[in-house]
């Protein structure tokens, strides 16, 4: 891992890293909302088979997981404990925010009690839109994030700021 | 909606003489009241449905013991408060940039009537003889607490904190008065109605502001569409 920290993997090595972290997503499932319901149908339906993508959505705890999909409304009490999660995931990291609500706030944007979308506590990757989105807009967002990974240089992610909580 | 409200008793009975009656909840209302005396300040029945009693405020605790111990209504449903003050903000649906000019301050209560801003009010049910009731009390506009219910129903424990965290409305006796939906630092009652949203303050309600029509309606407005673009803004067109 020296070698990628530091950025002197060759290319070809970090392509073939590349593709072998875009099929091997272990994806932590943060439903909030009633996106969880189509979160839960695209991760563990046979009709839509995310395992298929090398997507494994069953990873024990976040510590495990290599994806987080913040599927619903983050509260303002909720947003502590996503902060936290994200924390305790393991570099490389990616999120999916997938929904209205945890994209900007969506049908609760003048709510007292909704952060604004999930952003303003945690780097997104992929926002899908919908409300909720239909589990074929969450496994595009996937393949995005996976294409994503694909050409991503190793090094600035591993080498990224960690984040503190302020 | 309130034909009662001037004489409840008489009112109730000649309504209850000529209309479908509901002598299950007349006589719920009738046992609550001869235990109560007093503290019954008014009730309405609207037939088949419901049953609602207004106590006083002390009487707030007695009146949930008498429902517990004397109607055998075990089970706590829910408890909660009315704010009836009319919104200072009015409807924003109205008008989304600013508020409307008149607003009338008048608070107009609800069955059983009322003479307080707020109302906290609870429902309990007698699960063997599918018969219920709800109490609701008028809350001091100077104290704001009324007695809690947490001696009588364990239930009732999350009901109070919830009221108290979203209306300001104190629960004496309770053990832990504390948020519970909202975080622990949160400022303010948000379903007071005098709570402002400042996100509606900053940026109008966008339902006012986008007037696209409808698909629908494209189709037929294409005729019309060119006789208003003449006849209105078009003048110099033709």
């Amino acid at each position: 891992m020296g070698l990628i920290e530091s950025g002197k993997s060759p290319k070809s090595l970090t392509a073939l890293l590349n593709i072998s972290r875009k099929y091997s997503l272990w994806v932590y499932q943060w439903g909030l909302a009633c996106c969880a319901i189509e979160m839960g149908a695209a991760f563990a339906s046979p009709r839509f088979d995310v395992m298929r993508l090398g997507v494994i959505p069953f990873p024990a705890s976040p510590r495990q997981a290599d994806l987080v999909v913040i599927s619903g409304t983050v509260t303002d009490k909720m947003a502590p404990a996503i902060r936290r999660l994200y924390e305790q995931m393991p570099d490389p990291k990616y999120v999916i925010s997938m929904g209205s609500c945890a994209n900007c706030g969506g049908p609760y944007w003048d709510s007292y009690s909704v952060t604004k979308g999930v952003d303003q506590i945690i780097p997104v990757d992929v926002y899908v839109p919908g409300c909720p989105p239909r589990p074929e807009a969450l496994l595009e967002g996937i393949v995005l994030l996976q294409e994503r990974i694909r050409t991503e240089d190793p090094a600035a992610r591993w080498r990224g700021e960690p984040i503190h909580v302020t | 909606m309130s034909p009662d409200t001037e004489t409840p008793e008489a009112e109730a009975e000649a309504e209850a003489a000529e209309t479908p009656t509901d002598a299950a909840r007349e006589a719920v209302r009738d046992r609550f009241g001869a235990e109560l005396g007093d503290a019954v300040v008014d009730s309405h029945i609207t037939v088949g449905h419901t049953l609602w009693v207004r106590v006083t405020a002390e009487a707030w605790r007695t009146a949930g013991q008498v429902a517990r111990d004397h109607l055998g209504c075990r089970w706590f449903d829910f408890l909660s408060a009315i704010d009836w003050l009319p919104s200072p903000y009015g409807r924003y649906e109205d008008d989304g940039l600013s508020p409307p000019k008149d607003i009338d301050a008048t608070i107009v209560t609800g069955v059983a009537g009322g003479e307080t801003r707020f109302q906290v009010f609870a429902r309990v049910v007698n699960v063997v003889d599918q018969t219920d009731i709800i109490i609701k009390a008028d809350v001091p506009d100077d104290s704001l607490a009324v007695a809690s219910w947490m001696p009588l129903y364990d239930g009732a424990d999350w009901h109070e904190r919830e009221t108290w965290e979203m209306f300001g409305i104190g629960f004496e006796g309770h053990p832990g008065l504390r948020h519970i939906y909202l975080p622990g630092d949160f400022e303010g009652n948000p379903l007071r109605k005098d709570f402002p949203l400042i996100a509606r303050m900053v940026k109008p309600w966008p339902g006012i502001i986008d007037v696209e029509p409808m698909p629908a309606d494209d189709e037929p407005a294409d005729e019309p569409a060119a006789d208003d673009a003449t006849a209105t803004g078009g003048g110099e067109a033709p």
